[in-house]
């Protein structure tokens, strides 16, 4: 590595700055998680594709990644989905809209969609998954004629925990999406489906050769949701899955996010099945 | 290329010179069997002839603390920090130390390069020295000579008591301008052999690798490793970080700084919610060895390890990353040539 071919530093971007951006709008989606709408300077476009995550800091607290759960065609701000999980969110949920929080990014590499389009979208959500596949979902909604049908299948804890149940509530009524939904333990009111995520795949009418998956969940769902696409027939190659890991740094630096070789910040966190199948850290 | 021949009696006159043009960073002696890198405030603590320091030169370029931003809590803002641009001479450097330099160089501008880095890292001006292998080092089986002078402005080579001084760069030239020593004509001595040696060269290793992910090897390390995370802390190639917010004692103002992590620790790889995706000890050694020898390697083809031996010479379990790989290869050679 030439060092002299390089920018001088002074001229090199402070990687680790955020901007400050308003929260806008903040609303309690289910006993732990919340909703967030963020603007950024000036009502600037976070220019991110579904997939994506921004650090997001609070001074004096810290810095974590999240996945935006908003889809590119809203402009002029962004959401998240917010697991109170930490110290972090815990500040975090205490926050107002007209707070200022930092924001860097977006990182990671996001869906391709391009790979999606002209074919079935099925995504596979399981619990807090919902929250950046919902960012896939309003996508392809939004670009309805670039896309074949839709197919959501969402699975929670409980119906307690379902998350955006006013945009579940349409997604069910849609003549144009196949919406399937389950959770592990009902309450007495529960009508849906019971048992875990991957119950639900078995019955789906799928067009296998023009079909390409999603998925994001938990991380013990993959294992499982993959058997069941296997056992429907679905080739590994139409699978793509959004991996968690820690991204600190969300530039390929610090080195915690790491799946043996991929920085999943850099590569991930959306990968291609048939890039990670022998990756034996990664699922 | 000029030679010149340093005199042991004019090793301080050499570093004075130096130290009156910019600051100078060299090995001291630090207790009985220690050495360690320290802005040289007298020429004659100046130590050329050491075996190793515990921490490499990487400190001055990736501090093990660093703050990244100044926040003021009361108006919710934040600052840039001002970053120092070293104008320094770092004397002394071992050929592995700056190897190693160059491996952070690449891992600091791959992608995103960082300023904070390279700012630090710019204007370094590197002498190096011929050092003589102990029982740790094992640098040449990852092609770094004691000898190598790459990457460095002047380099110096042990003959007697002294030194033959070579000129590489004009840098070098500009640092030597006023010092006059007697010219040296004759070559350069040998350097040393290694005790240590690791069996079969990168290209190779890689495939090792790549056959060696489910050896018991990993689960035996494991055994004896306590997770302390001080292999990672003494690595001069390891750069990873974690980052945490500092708030001063009025409550009002702080700073959020990175530190030196290591991937041996439990916390490393865990998310909110407690996932820990490298749970076991035996996986984190894996990943250590493996970022050493196959996945950063298999993009650039040089190892991320330059056979410093710290990592060995300091583990407090007695860990050998010689032995870990030559067992790995050792155990991959036989599984070639058994019968099926």
């Amino acid at each position: 590595m030439n060092l002299s071919e390089l920018k001088t530093p002074a001229e090199l971007e402070d990687l680790y700055h955020p901007v400050m951006a308003e929260i806008k709008e903040v609303k309690r989606l289910s006993a732990m998680e919340t909703y967030y709408r963020v603007e950024l300077p000036g009502g600037e476009d976070l220019g991110h594709m579904p997939g994506q995550f921004v650090e997001l800091s609070i001074f004096g607290v810290g810095e974590a990644p999240f996945s935006i759960s908003s889809s590119p065609t809203l402009k002029g701000s962004f959401e998240l989905g917010v697991r109170r999980a930490g110290m972090l969110t815990d500040v975090l949920l205490r926050q107002q809209p007209g707070t200022k929080i930092g924001i860097r990014g977006p990182f990671g590499n996001g869906i391709d969609v391009e790979k999606f389009k002209g074919k079935d979208v099925l995504i596979i959500a399981g619990g807090i998954g919902l929250v950046p596949m919902r960012s896939m979902i309003n996508y392809v909604i939004d670009n309805r004629d670039q896309f074949g049908k839709l197919i959501i299948c969402y699975g929670s804890k409980s119906d307690q925990d379902l998350l955006f149940t006013d945009e579940l509530a349409q997604w069910e009524k849609d003549p144009a999406i196949d919406y399937h939904v389950t959770v592990d333990q009902g309450s007495d009111s529960w009508q849906g489906n019971t048992g875990v995520i991957t119950t639900l795949i078995p019955g789906l009418d799928l067009d296998l050769a023009n079909t390409v998956c999603c998925i994001c969940g938990p991380p013990v769902m993959y294992r499982f949701a993959l058997l069941s696409l296997k056992s429907k027939g679905f080739a590994d190659e139409n699978i793509y899955m959004s991996l968690e890991r820690r991204m600190k740094c969300g530039v390929g630096k610090c080195g915690h996010c790491q799946i043996n070789h991929s920085y999943v910040c850099q590569d991930g966190p959306v990968y291609h099945y048939p890039d990670i199948k022998s990756m034996q850290e990664a699922l | 290329m000029v030679q010149f021949y340093l005199e042991g009696d004019r090793i301080s006159e050499f570093v004075a010179h130096l130290m009156k043009q910019k600051p100078v960073y060299a090995p001291h002696r630090k207790g009985q069997k220690s050495f360690s890198f320290e802005k040289t405030e007298n020429a004659e603590d100046v130590v050329l002839d050491y075996v190793r320091t515990m921490h490499s030169i990487k400190k001055y370029f990736l501090p093990p603390r660093e703050e990244l931003l100044h926040f003021d809590l009361t108006k919710n803002e934040s600052d840039p920090v001002e970053i120092p641009m070293s104008e320094a001479v770092f004397l002394g450097v071992h050929s592995y130390d700056l190897a190693a330099v160059g491996r952070l160089d690449y891992n600091f501008t791959v992608g995103s390069p960082e300023k904070n880095y390279l700012t630090r890292r710019q204007n370094a001006i590197f002498i190096g020295v011929s050092f003589e292998p102990d029982k740790f080092h094992f640098s040449g089986s990852v092609g770094i000579r004691p000898e190598d002078s790459t990457g460095c402005d002047i380099f110096l080579t042990k003959l007697f008591d002294g030194y033959v001084l070579e000129i590489l760069t004009d840098k070098g030239q500009e640092l030597m301008e006023g010092l006059n020593l007697p010219a040296h004509d004759a070559g350069k001595p040998a350097t040393g052999h290694f005790h240590q040696h690791i069996f079969v060269p990168q290209a190779k290793l890689s495939e090792v690798m790549e056959h060696s992910y489910d050896n018991p090897v990993w689960e035996e390390t494991a055994g004896k490793c306590v997770g302390c995370g001080t292999c990672n802390l003494v690595c001069p190639t390891c750069y990873c970080f974690n980052v945490e917010e500092n708030v001063d004692i009025t409550a009002t103002k702080g700073s959020r700084e990175r530190h030196w992590d290591g991937c041996m620790l439990r916390e490393f790889s865990e998310v909110a919610g407690g996932e820990v995706f490298r749970e076991t000890l035996a996986a984190r050694q894996r990943h250590r060895i493996f970022r050493k020898f196959k996945y950063i390697s298999d993009q650039t083809g040089q190892p991320w390890c330059v056979g410093c031996g710290r990592c060995t010479t300091y583990c407090t379990a007695g860990i050998s990353i010689v032995s870990i790989v030559n067992r790995l290869i050792g155990d991959y050679e036989r599984a070639a040539v058994a019968p099926v």
